[in-house]
């Protein structure tokens, strides 16, 4: 029967009664130090959608709890448990027990600050000399004839929003650095996204970031909104090394 | 459809979501995580749905002129010493604020095809917005990603296979 497949443990991170999806029991496939988590399917090539995807999350989220995760990535289907066991346990050992334990007691948390549009628009005709004295010029002519003048004046506010978000990411990142263990700065879904990064961190020093976040968030509430997820298993930093 | 984003109790500045927020970690679920071996099948469906992805900040004529638009209906006030009168003049001519506050939102809508983004989100203070995430639209690259998610992935070797996702996804400002 096809498992999906989505994480691989530690041995010891049995499921509870959480269902699977297609509210199919979780197990365990155990090979040496490594296991992986699958749930069987009725299809080698299922209908994954957005249920499935919200159960996936939630699976991972349980097994967080009980221990180190290494997500797959969603939509991971093997054709038996035999399969889940040799092809991917075994063949990768040594490999996946070495980001087990090196990702052990480490979670993802992952950060989005979005500025405040009025906030950063005021802040970019203040701080800019050559917007604010063409916003001036353009103030109250017809604008057909300034068609060309408000092009140059939108390209320069582009241009400012976008040495403003490097700035402000760069900062927010040199902030949580210290920590973290590792920092994956993802792209920004849009111009107000300021930042958009996961932090790795020990879960021990999660209350030291939070606190670190809470007190940026904090300086900088008349212009950014910060939002934070986690914690996560560590999607945005797990990796296999090649093995012979 | 429960969407289990459990609001976590802080310090009130920065917004939580627990791991469930759906639309926060959806890049990272359909993204990253292992990727082990061509007999490990990917099969998505209507995914590509749910991906939003696209820079804004388009260089073309039609941001730059909303760009423009938004600074033009800008409210600057006068609380931080602008009192100049043609300042002054903005606060009172048009009734900028509702208008300006519509521009770049626009511009998003366009791109998103849809004014359900993640914004609703922020607004609402949970994870409703991916409530009807179906009817994202995705308007990049990633489309075509997913795409080639949906047989099985021809990867050899189990290596960098885990990062792809993130070495195209640096910060291309």
């Amino acid at each position: 029967m096809p498992e999906y497949v989505y994480a691989i443990v530690e041995p010891s991170n049995r499921p509870g009664e959480h269902p699977g999806i297609a509210g199919a029991r979780l197990r365990l496939v155990k090979d040496g130090d490594v296991a992986a988590l699958v749930s069987p399917l009725h299809d080698m090539e299922p209908q994954l959608g957005r249920d499935e995807l919200l159960v996936h999350a939630s699976v991972l989220e349980a097994a967080l709890t009980r221990g180190t995760v290494l997500p797959m990535r969603f939509g991971t289907v093997m054709e038996d448990g035999d399969a889940v066991r040799a092809r991917l346990l075994r063949a990768n050992a040594r490999s996946l027990k070495q980001e087990l334990d090196r990702l052990k007691g480490k979670v993802e948390l992952r950060i989005r600050a979005v500025y405040d549009q009025e906030s950063l628009l005021r802040e970019i005709v203040r701080g800019d000399g050559e917007i604010a004295r063409l916003r001036k010029e353009l103030k109250g002519a017809p604008s057909d004839a300034t068609y060309y003048d408000q092009i140059r004046l939108g390209e320069l506010v582009a241009e400012a929003i976008e040495r403003r978000r490097e700035m402000d990411a760069h900062e927010l990142v040199d902030a949580l650095s210290p920590v973290a263990s590792a920092v994956d700065v993802a792209q920004a879904p849009h111009e107000r996204v300021a930042l958009n990064a996961s932090f790795l961190v020990e879960r021990k020093r999660v209350p030291e970031f939070d606190a670190k976040l809470e007190h940026i968030a904090k300086e900088q509430a008349a212009r950014l909104r910060v939002k934070y997820t986690g914690p996560l298993p560590p999607h945005s930093f797990v990796e296999l090394h090649e093995v012979s | 459809m429960a969407t289990t984003a459990a609001t976590r109790s802080g310090g009130g500045y920065v917004q939580r979501s627990g791991p469930s927020g759906l639309y926060e970690i959806l890049d990272l679920i359909l993204d990253k995580g292992l990727v082990i071996d061509v007999f490990v099948r990917v099969s998505l469906v209507g995914i590509e749905l749910l991906t939003i992805d696209a820079r804004i900040v388009i260089a073309s004529v039609d941001t730059y002129l909303r760009f423009a638009e938004a600074v033009n209906r800008l409210d600057l006030g006068t609380a931080e010493g602008e009192g100049l009168p043609e300042l002054v003049e903005d606060v009172t001519s048009d009734g900028a604020q509702s208008k300006t506050k519509g521009i770049l939102e626009g511009a998003k809508e366009s791109l998103f095809g849809s004014g359900d983004d993640e914004d609703e989100d922020e607004d609402s203070g949970n994870s409703g917005g991916s409530g009807s995430s179906s009817s994202r639209r995705s308007s990049s690259g990633r489309s075509s990603r997913s795409g080639q998610s949906s047989r099985s992935r021809s990867r050899s070797g189990s290596g960098s296979g885990s990062r792809s996702g993130s070495a195209s996804r640096g910060r291309q400002s």
